[in-house]
């Protein structure tokens, strides 16, 4: 019994969810626009999360994606206000995520500073370099080409619904991709493999011939290059972009994490699991939304609700 | 109650047992560890509770020492029936555990560290009175016969040995009924060794009893008054040590008789050299120099922390080396890491198995083939898991690993069983040179066997192989030539056909060989 709760409490956690919202909003909840629309609410989240999914695996953290979400976005904005094109700006946004990723894979596996306080530092480094850079305005308006903000709001047409035309979203689609890159890369290749084997026994995993350092920098800058992805989806959702708009991503990417592992067997991050962790957050979020409960009530639930899940998970666990 | 309840006392007399446990059975999600076992200790005995890895000797001390509950059975302690639901309970009740893992804190000092989890001295009742914990902390480690452990100083700078027996005076601070022991002995010198037998002889005259597990035979049979043989989950046979000899207790551990501890030398070791070594000097290393043949078993002997670590991380590209050159076949060698030392043909079984060689929580295939990605799967880049499976299930059933299948955790496996996953990734890709590290440290014998037998065959093949160990006959039996190291240097090699034990003894402590040691 215990073990069942461990394993399946966040599963039978969601569904209650879905019932609860469904029974208390049948007309607006279990609907496939809705669906739909939250599968756009979440998707920057799903796609940072997904990138924190890969450093977690080792057990490391990354406090830095927020920052590096925003940084893209105004990097991104910023170009494309010089008159470069959007193509260019998105390219050069997501180089600046991928360094920046690089850089912190660089200051832990290279010089040896702890995930935790090396990103912590590289977190101010890069909410300070996007104020820097922006002069702390938020960029929008007509210096945003019409066509960045429109990929957002645009999708793959799905047919009708109830006599409306509904579509799958571009963001939405993007999430769905990466999930599925992030998945291959973790569980059919010898890459991921041997992040795991550096997650569960770095000195096993070394003296078995891994190239920790070189791993622990390409895992880091797969981090970076996901939150710079996520920062480019958001600032095309609203068409603009603000140095702090990144700012609730990292907790949010964390807690999906581990709000995943209560469902994998040794508690490990699995990228499917963290897909279900972002779902429950993102129906949370709209279904409490549509209830019009307040927003700061809505974060109280929010973080019951983790400590609820994770704490489940670890039943019986703690003899200490 | 069957005869169980009595049992005879060294001197013959009837007595109430100290400790009776009968018909104890457990199973872990269905798969039984104990299927039947009794446990009768007298008061004043050495109590030997021995078996092969995975025989049920952990599941019944952690049943003991109220880790875990059995599922059915019934426990009396001094005669009265009891329920040992906590670790705590089995402290009232006046036992002590000492286990194989050590529970210490290397950044506190030694005192702190006996006296944990107990009410440290006070002045004027708040104050930590660091002179009489100290002074308190002396007085057990005197107990012990140790002097040269300074109570004030940090646990973390000591050796491994010393840590053990500042765990082991932490235990018997206060008079108990029952010491458990589970492999004391296994990171001890010899000194050290017979240091904690002399306290343990003590404790049995005070009347107190002691439960001693350990896979050194000769120990026990010099130590313990009387055995207890588990088997597969059940108790095979206890009886008093003067009627068992040393064969007897092999045959009952492993449910059949071995002929002999070490196989045989398939073919000599050949002429050719498989790997050199001259002038290496590193920190806490050398200049050494030396020399294996293909085929070769070269010994490592010496006395723990004499820098046979160093040589062999310095060997696999773990260390860095200030100075020295290597050859291995007819190139130069240097690696720069282990990642370069496997792809030379280079392959290590590390010392310590949970901390150095194995990813417990993930199943045994893919700690064999970690160190094989790249030939194991497509193109080096997509996981091929059948593949590896396969190929983990061949090389396990060539070493006899008892395991579900190659699905299984690591975690789940017994010590011996463990060992041999780490010696199947070692010898997967058939090595040139094969490093081992205590490779049977904590194994039982049947398994030791086995892992020899792995040996054997390699250097059947050509591989050459470097063992560093501690266990002295083992150096002798697998040995072909012995380097003895001091102080990071080798100060000489001999053909170990030709020394005894004692011999090597003497070497390792710089004495000539045939001195009384």
């Amino acid at each position: 019994m215990q073990l069942f709760i461990r394993r399946y409490g966040t599963l039978i956690g969601f569904v209650a969810i879905l019932a609860f919202f469904s029974i208390m909003l049948p007309g607006t909840f279990p609907t496939a626009r809705n669906w739909l629309n939250i599968s756009q609410q979440v998707s920057m989240l799903m796609v940072v999360a997904a990138g924190m999914t890969i450093v977690m695996v080792m057990g490391d953290f990354d406090l830095s994606v927020g920052s590096a979400a925003s940084l893209a976005g105004i990097v991104a904005a910023l170009m494309m206000v010089a008159g470069q094109p959007v193509w260019a700006a998105v390219a050069v946004a997501l180089v600046v995520g991928l360094l920046g990723g690089a850089f912190n894979g660089a200051m832990v596996s290279l010089v040896g500073i702890l995930p935790f306080i090396a990103t912590l530092a590289t977190m101010t480094m890069f909410s300070g370099l996007a104020f820097v850079v922006s002069g702390g305005k938020t960029i929008s308006g007509r210096a945003i080409p019409e066509e960045f903000g429109n990929f957002a709001r645009s999708g793959l047409p799905l047919g009708e619904w109830g006599g409306v035309a509904i579509s799958l979203p571009n963001l939405s689609i993007i999430a769905i991709v990466v999930v599925l890159a992030v998945w291959v890369m973790l569980e059919q290749t010898t890459f991921g493999r041997r992040l795991y084997a550096i997650g569960g026994n770095v000195e096993a995993a070394y003296l078995s011939g891994i190239n920790v350092r070189r791993l622990r920098l390409i895992a880091f800058s797969l981090t970076g290059l996901a939150a710079a992805a996520g920062g480019l989806m958001y600032a095309s959702r609203v068409a603009s972009a603000n140095p702090v708009q990144g700012s609730g991503l990292m907790l949010n990417a964390i807690a999906a994490v581990f709000l995943g592992t209560t469902m994998s067997r040794h508690g490990e991050p699995r990228i499917l699991a963290t897909a279900v962790g972002v779902l429950v957050l993102g129906v949370l979020d709209n279904g409490l939304t549509q209830m019009s409960v307040d927003s700061y009530i809505r974060q109280v639930l929010v973080g019951g609700l983790i400590l609820v899940a994770v704490g489940a998970g670890s039943v019986g666990q703690a003899r200490r | 109650m069957s005869q169980n309840a009595i049992v005879e006392d060294p001197v013959g007399a009837p007595s109430m047992p100290l400790l009776s446990a009968t018909s104890i059975t457990k199973a872990y999600a269905g798969v039984p560890a104990l299927t039947g076992a009794n446990l009768v200790v007298a008061p004043g005995e050495i109590h030997a509770l021995m078996g092969e890895n995975g025989a049920g000797k952990s599941t019944l001390i952690k049943i003991l020492a109220g880790v875990v509950a059995p599922d059915g059975g019934t426990i009396a302690v001094n005669g009265e029936t009891v329920t040992i639901g906590s670790t705590k309970a089995a402290y009232r009740l006046g036992l002590r555990f000492i286990h194989q893992e050590f529970n210490v804190v290397s950044t506190l000092s030694v005192a702190e560290n006996i006296f944990m989890g107990r009410f440290y001295p006070r002045r004027a009742g708040l104050l930590v009175d660091w002179a009489s914990l100290n002074r308190e902390a002396q007085g057990a480690l005197e107990r012990l016969g140790i002097d040269h452990i300074k109570p004030s100083g940090n646990l973390g700078e000591l050796s491994l040995g010393d840590q053990m027996l500042v765990r082991i005076s932490a235990a018997l601070l206060d008079d108990a009924k029952l010491y458990v022991l589970d492999e004391p002995t296994a990171a001890l010198t010899r000194d050290e060794s017979e240091r904690l037998f002399r306290v343990l002889r003590e404790i049995r005259a005070s009347g107190s009893s002691v439960i001693y597990v350990s896979h050194r035979l000769d120990e026990i049979m010099a130590l313990c008054d009387r055995a207890t043989v588990l088997r597969d989950g059940r108790s095979i046979d206890s009886g008093a040590m003067a009627n068992i000899t040393h064969d007897d207790l092999v045959a009952m551990m492993i449910g059949r008789k071995v002929e002999e501890a070490y196989p045989k030398q398939l073919k000599p070791p050949r002429k050719a050299l498989a790997f050199a070594a001259s002038g290496l000097a590193g920190p806490g290393l050398g200049p050494v120099s030396f020399s294996v043949r293909e085929g070769e078993v070269l010994g490592v002997a010496g006395l723990s922390g004499s820098g046979q670590g160093e040589l062999i991380r310095a060997l696999f590209g773990a260390a860095r080396l200030t100075a020295g050159t290597m050859i291995l076949g007819d190139l130069p060698y240097k690696p720069s890491s282990p990642a370069a030392a496997w792809q030379s043909g280079i392959a290590y079984v590390p010392r310590e198995r949970r901390a150095e060689g194995l990813v417990m929580r993930r199943p045994i295939f893919e700690n064999i083939t970690l160190a094989h990605l790249k030939r194991q799967s497509r193109a080096g880049i997509l996981l091929a898991p059948r593949r590896e499976r396969r190929f983990a299930a061949e090389l396990g059933a060539n070493m006899r690993l008892k395991a579900v299948g190659p699905g299984q955790d690591v975690i789940e496996l017994s010590g011996g069983n463990q060992q041999k996953v780490v010696l199947a990734r070692a010898v997967a890709g058939n090595p040139r040179l094969l490093l081992l590290e205590e490779p049977t440290r904590g194994v039982d014998v049947g398994a030791k066997f086995d892992i020899y037998s792995i040996v054997r065959e390699l250097t059947g093949k050509g591989t050459a192989v470097i063992l560093v160990s501690s266990d002295l006959p083992e150096l002798l039996g697998m040995s072909d030539r012995i380097a003895i190291m001091r102080q990071g240097e080798i100060t000489g090699i001999v053909e170990a056909a030709s020394i005894g034990e004692d011999d090597l003894i003497n070497l390792c402590y710089g004495r000539s060989p045939g001195m009384v040691a």
